[in-house]
């Protein structure tokens, strides 16, 4: 089962991790903290499968971030000028598309690199809604926060949502031939063409749907608190990034799966919380988090060179 | 006068820095109608002075992304610089000058560090350096847990920072020091033209007898090296060093190299080019501060400074990669109206 | 005997009426008409740059043809793109099979056989189905799910076989099918293209084993410098006639003659190997002065040799002896420093970089000797240019225009100015004139001539039999890694090295 090795490695270091909990830190596995904690991670998930689909398809978006943040506020305002919901989710999912289709047109109509393009981008979109909301934590009205519903089956319903998406994107990506473009088009651009695929028309859609799926995960966030705060997108890129290749999605285009990626995001995700646990001060997360994402590159180098000649 | 400069390239290079030097003049002349100000040497002074750790870190950037590759971590071993030197003058208290020399080997050693990883194992130096970002910052701050600083450093250090020399700041002369220095090397020197080589056709610069792996790997310890320099003059003018030095400098860096005309894919693009870029980004910076007679957004321009120069920048970033896109399709449908052959060697065999 | 009419009562699937085909100032194909019919295996034989690759190109839709035109089942088509082709049932199986090496078999076969939509369904057990009953109609004995990255180059070729049977492909092109087959797998394959004859499917043929034509076509047609030479029963010839209609031409006496005297033994090999490139016990000499010629067909091995001597691939057996000196390349620099000087092949990834310009070109390879500490010398540097181009009469606008600017026969001078400068003892020329307009290509052999009458020991890599035949003093055959024979000039002939270079002659000079 070669495919699935990284995914393998992945779930292994990830169960290492919840049994060494177990045994020494017993007191991780309760209910309500799991799953309070598992809630609030569902967002990054949401937003690690869009940016998965980028970076399969050769591409990288790192304005993930600030496309995140400004879908949270463009819903937060819309809720707050007493829109229903519904509108509020419709306003983050476009705003999210529309700052996709800007990416989406300069890397592949224009032809420009995507880690100069997004990060153009991220800069726009952040130091424009640094401009329009100054920092001011943004009140929601009632009935935003968890949907209108208690707080548990609030959580239910988030955890379900993005489950949901994490499993309908792994269909997809198997079972839809827009899948296949996307490992076609990241795998050899020029070979995809030949088969009959557009790979421009690919990677601008790719960067479309990442849009809508970071206005989705910015939805998911949103119910999860009263306010809104206009720099909740900090540091997702990062987290997004690492935890996909993690997951197995390599960097290089036309390898990963949706499986790895959940798995990648479970396990960067829970470093921190089990640092607690094992009472290790939480400062060292960050230096966890960069070793984790060179191993996993220097894992995937060493794969791949054997395979090469 | 270098002689060995191409005509038919020379026209789009000096397109290029040319209409940074006139944003540069526009910039000036907006900056000193609307503000107040502006053009006092306080001013001129304090551009330079608080812009000179992403000068550096712009100017050191070149020579990589000349190579084709890139370097996320720059800003992060700032950190990792800025924490260790507080710790060696503070806790162990050395003499501060030395623990600057022993902080910029550090910091070549961690650009070495990324230079194994993309030389020897051949990993992407986006997701390398994207490791890297992390895993330096997260050393800084797992070395101050998360929370402390170091401060109380002697005033003939600080005065590197917030004193001036001969009119000009003294980490003014440092950086010119430093900038002139990469420029020899990248335009005056085998080993910078073999950056274009690697940039252009690594595997063509291999065959050509050039050492890949070695020279790149001196471009990522510049890179790094001169990190821990301007890790040293950024708390020098702080007079506090901590774990969160430098953050989102690399970007800034990066953005005045591209702004600068130096090509992401490589090869192309020139020192000056990049001092450019950031002198364009440093007055846009600064500019803004001094606006308070007009508002925006019902804030007076000058306390939405930051973010409107972000915004600024970030839009004009856009527009000269677009702009560049188009004069490059164009360049090269010219070209190869010129060229009068274009057979590749595995077209014409049997 | 050859033939003009076809059989009665057999369809004309394909017919390629006077293509012509240009690159430039070259002239690949001058007017070739090819017919195909159903259930004929049709070979198609040529040397190298016959125009064979071309040939198949134009009817598989990569390139377009300049002018004439092409018929399939007796309706002419007029721009042929490959997804088209695909549609009108050309499939085409090359030597590097075209797959996306993470997904499985299955879903490589499911991806070239379906149209793609954006929503619909890939339907997973059909196509796995599917893929099991293709690959059962081949003998194949490999999984549908394995991944393909983990499959053998065989066994992705007979997957690719699997593909084009699947997609009820009428006319089958295989390009030198078997050249990496084990016996039991050519059988396979021999199985499979008799097969698709019996189901009435046309089958073109590409393939330097004259066996294999014997053994598997109906006719051949031979190529030979851009034209169609004639299509032959393969009944009706001998393997001796086949090889003369291949190369059949005037040797054109208009090289620039030797001068006879030779200098030293500059390079000596003695059984050189290197097992990752697959070369083994390769005995050679050249001497100062001497133009040696290695001869071989594509794959044989000759640039696999020259990046041994160079450093690019180090040697893992045998010795290599320089002036006198036993010597280990482990880089192109040590080479460089050692006097071996290669001039590459694929020019566009090796050759030169095109946005730089001329003079820095010139000086690439030169940077420890030209510039000695490390500063660069503007001037120094542009009268070195400027020499290179008066002697070696490069047409270029200045030595500061980017190499991009000039054709591909002066962007070729400027790779040997930046050879000469690095002052080699031994200079390796690897296709050193191809792609290159008539006009320079005299030039050049006029200079690589002069340069061996200075002294230069050169070994010139060519797949153009009449320039090997020309211009070298003794010519070096390979075939399947291995150096099977040198000729002197007296016993080389077109015949004597095509023999040598196919492997049909029986007796092999033991090194």
């Amino acid at each position: 089962m070669n495919k699935y090795f990284r995914e393998l490695t992945v779930a292994i270091a990830l169960a290492l991790l919840l049994l060494s909990l177990a045994i020494f830190a017993p007191h991780f596995f309760q209910a309500q903290p799991i799953i309070s904690r598992l809630t609030s991670q569902m967002p990054a998930l949401v937003a690690a499968v869009g940016i998965a689909l980028v970076i399969i398809s050769r591409q990288i978006d790192i304005s993930i971030g600030a496309q995140f943040s400004m879908c949270a506020i463009v819903a937060g305002v819309t809720a707050s000028a007493g829109f229903p919901l519904g509108m509020a989710i419709l306003a983050a999912l476009v705003t999210g598309a529309l700052m996709g289709a800007v990416n989406g047109v300069l890397v592949a109509y224009l032809g420009l690199p995507s880690i100069v393009v997004t990060l153009a981008t991220m800069v726009t979109w952040q130091e424009a809604l640094r401009l329009w909301q100054q920092g001011r934590l943004l009140a929601l009205p009632n009935g935003i926060q968890w949907f209108g519903l208690s707080q548990q089956v609030g959580q239910m319903v988030v955890i379900s949502v993005a489950l949901t998406l994490v499993v309908g994107a792994a269909w997809a990506m198997k079972n839809l031939s827009g899948g296949r473009q996307i490992y076609a088009t990241g795998t050899d651009a020029e070979a995809a063409r030949l088969a009959g695929i557009d790979p421009k028309r690919t990677t601008f859609r790719v960067f479309v749907l990442m849009g809508l799926l970071t206005g989705l995960a910015a939805v998911l966030n949103l119910v999860q608190s009263p306010q809104v705060q206009p720099n909740c997108g900090d540091g997702l890129d990062l987290k997004t990034i690492a935890a996909v290749v993690v997951g197995g999605v390599a960097i290089s285009g036309g390898r990963g799966t949706m499986w790895g990626v959940l798995l990648g995001m479970l396990l960067l995700a829970n470093v921190n919380p089990a640092l607690t646990h094992f009472h290790q001060p939480p400062y060292w997360e960050k230096a966890i988090q960069g070793l984790v994402i060179l191993l996993a590159a220097v894992a995937d180098g060493l794969r791949s060179r054997k395979t090469k000649f | 006068m270098p002689s060995s400069r191409s005509i038919s390239l020379k026209l789009l290079l000096a397109r290029h820095e040319v209409v940074l030097v006139l944003v540069i003049l526009v910039e000036v002349v907006l900056f000193q109608l609307l503000g107040r100000n502006f053009l006092v040497g306080r001013n001129v002074s304090n551009v330079f002075r608080h812009s000179v750790e992403i000068g550096l870190l712009a100017v050191a950037m070149t020579p990589v992304i000349l190579t084709g590759g890139i370097d996320l971590s720059v800003g992060s071993m700032m950190g990792l610089c800025a924490v260790l030197f507080g710790m060696m003058v503070n806790r162990l208290g050395m003499d501060p000058w030395f623990a600057s020399l022993a902080v910029v080997g550090i910091g070549a050693l961690g650009g070495g560090f990324n230079a194994v990883l993309i030389t020897r194992l051949n990993l992407p130096p986006l997701i390398v350096t994207l490791g890297t970002f992390s895993l330096f910052r997260g050393l800084a701050e797992a070395l101050t847990r998360g929370a402390e600083s170091y401060s109380g450093f002697p005033p003939s250090f600080l005065a590197l920072g917030n004193s001036d020399f001969a009119g000009i700041p003294a980490q003014v002369w440092i950086f010119i020091g430093v900038a002139v220095g990469i420029w020899l090397l990248v335009h005056r020197t085998t080993l910078g033209r073999s950056f274009r080589a690697i940039g252009f056709a690594p595997e063509g610069a291999r065959y050509a007898g050039i050492p890949v792996a070695r020279n790149t790997s001196i471009a990522y310890m510049i890179a790094g090296a001169v990190a821990g320099i301007a890790a040293v003059i950024l708390v020098a003018r702080l007079g506090e060093a901590r774990a969160n030095a430098g953050i989102g400098y690399e970007l800034l860096a990066i953005t005045a190299v591209v702004l600068g005309g130096v090509s992401i894919f490589g090869g192309s693009g020139t020192l000056a080019g990049t001092l450019l870029g950031w002198v364009a980004l440093a007055i846009l910076n600064n500019g803004l501060t001094r606006i308070s007679d007009y508002r925006i957004l019902e804030q007076p321009v000058a306390s939405v400074a930051r973010e409107l120069s972000g915004l600024l920048t970030g839009l004009l970033l856009l527009t000269a990669l677009s702009l560049g896109a188009l004069t490059k399709t164009l360049a090269v449908r010219r070209a190869r109206k010129q060229s009068l052959s274009d057979t590749s060697p595995n077209l014409v065999k049997s | 005997m050859r033939i003009t009419k076809q059989p009665m009562g057999s369809q004309t699937l394909l017919q390629l009426s006077d293509i012509r085909k240009s690159f430039g100032a070259v002239r690949a194909l001058k007017g070739v008409s090819f017919e195909l019919n159903a259930g004929e295996v049709h070979a198609l034989l040529g040397e190298n740059g016959a125009g064979k690759s071309t040939l198949i190109k134009t009817i598989t839709g990569a390139h377009h043809p300049d002018g004439g035109s092409l018929r399939v089942a007796g309706i002419e088509i007029s721009n042929l793109t490959p997804s088209r082709a695909r549609e009108l049932g050309i499939a085409c199986i090359y030597q590097q099979p075209a797959l996306f090496p993470d997904l499985t078999v299955s879903e490589n076969i499911g991806l070239r056989l379906k149209k793609s939509g954006l929503i619909s369904r890939v339907r997973w057990t059909a196509q796995r189905e599917q893929t099991v009953a293709l690959l059962h109609q081949i003998g194949a004995e490999i999984s549908p799910d394995a991944v393909v990255r983990t499959l053998s180059m065989p066994e992705q070729q007979l997957v690719e076989i699997a593909c084009a049977l699947g997609s009820g492909a009428r006319i089958v092109v295989m390009d030198e099918p078997t050249a990496s087959l084990t016996q039991k797998e050519q059988q396979l394959l021999f199985k499979v293209v008799c097969d698709l004859r019996k189901k009435g499917v046309g089958v073109i043929y590409i393939s330097h084993r004259l066996e294999e034509i014997f053994a598997l076509a109906d006719r051949v047609t031979v190529l030979r410098d851009g034209e169609s030479v004639g299509t032959y029963a393969v009944d009706s010839l001998t393997e001796s006639a086949m090889i003369k209609l291949m190369v059949g031409r005037e040797v054109s006496s208009i090289y620039p003659p030797s001068e006879g005297a030779l200098g030293e033994t500059v390079l000596q090999l003695r059984g050189l190997g290197c097992a990752a490139s697959g070369i083994s016990g390769v005995n050679l000499e050249v001497r100062a002065g001497e133009i040696v010629g290695m001869a071989g067909l594509v794959g044989a091995g000759r640039t696999e040799l020259a990046r041994i001597l160079f450093g690019i691939t180090p040697a893992d057996s045998g010795e290599m002896i320089l002036n006198g000196e036993k010597l280990q390349i482990r880089s192109p620099r040590e080479a460089i420093a050692r006097g071996i000087a290669y001039v590459p092949e694929d020019r566009r990834r090796h050759g030169v970089i095109l946005e730089m310009p001329i003079a820095q070109n010139m000086t690439m390879a030169s940077h420890p000797r030209f510039f000695p500490n490390g500063w660069l010398r503007f001037a120094a540097e542009l009268q070195l240019a400027e020499n290179f181009i008066r002697d070696l009469g490069i047409k270029a606008f200045s030595p500061d225009a980017p190499g991009g600017s000039l054709s591909g026969g002066n962007q070729q001078k400027v790779s040997v100015a930046r050879w000469l400068a690095t002052q080699p003892k031994l200079l390796i020329l690897d296709e050193p004139t191809q792609g290159v307009d008539v006009g320079a290509k005299s030039e050049i052999h006029k200079i690589i001539r002069g340069l061996a009458r200075e002294g230069l020991a050169v070994l010139m890599i060519s797949s153009d039999l009449p320039e090997v035949l020309g211009m070298s003093d003794r010519v070096a055959v390979m075939r399947n890694g291995k150096l099977v024979d040198i000729l002197e000039k007296q016993n080389a002939d077109a015949h004597s090295v095509m023999s040598a270079a196919l492997g049909t002659n029986r007796n092999e000079v033991p090194s």
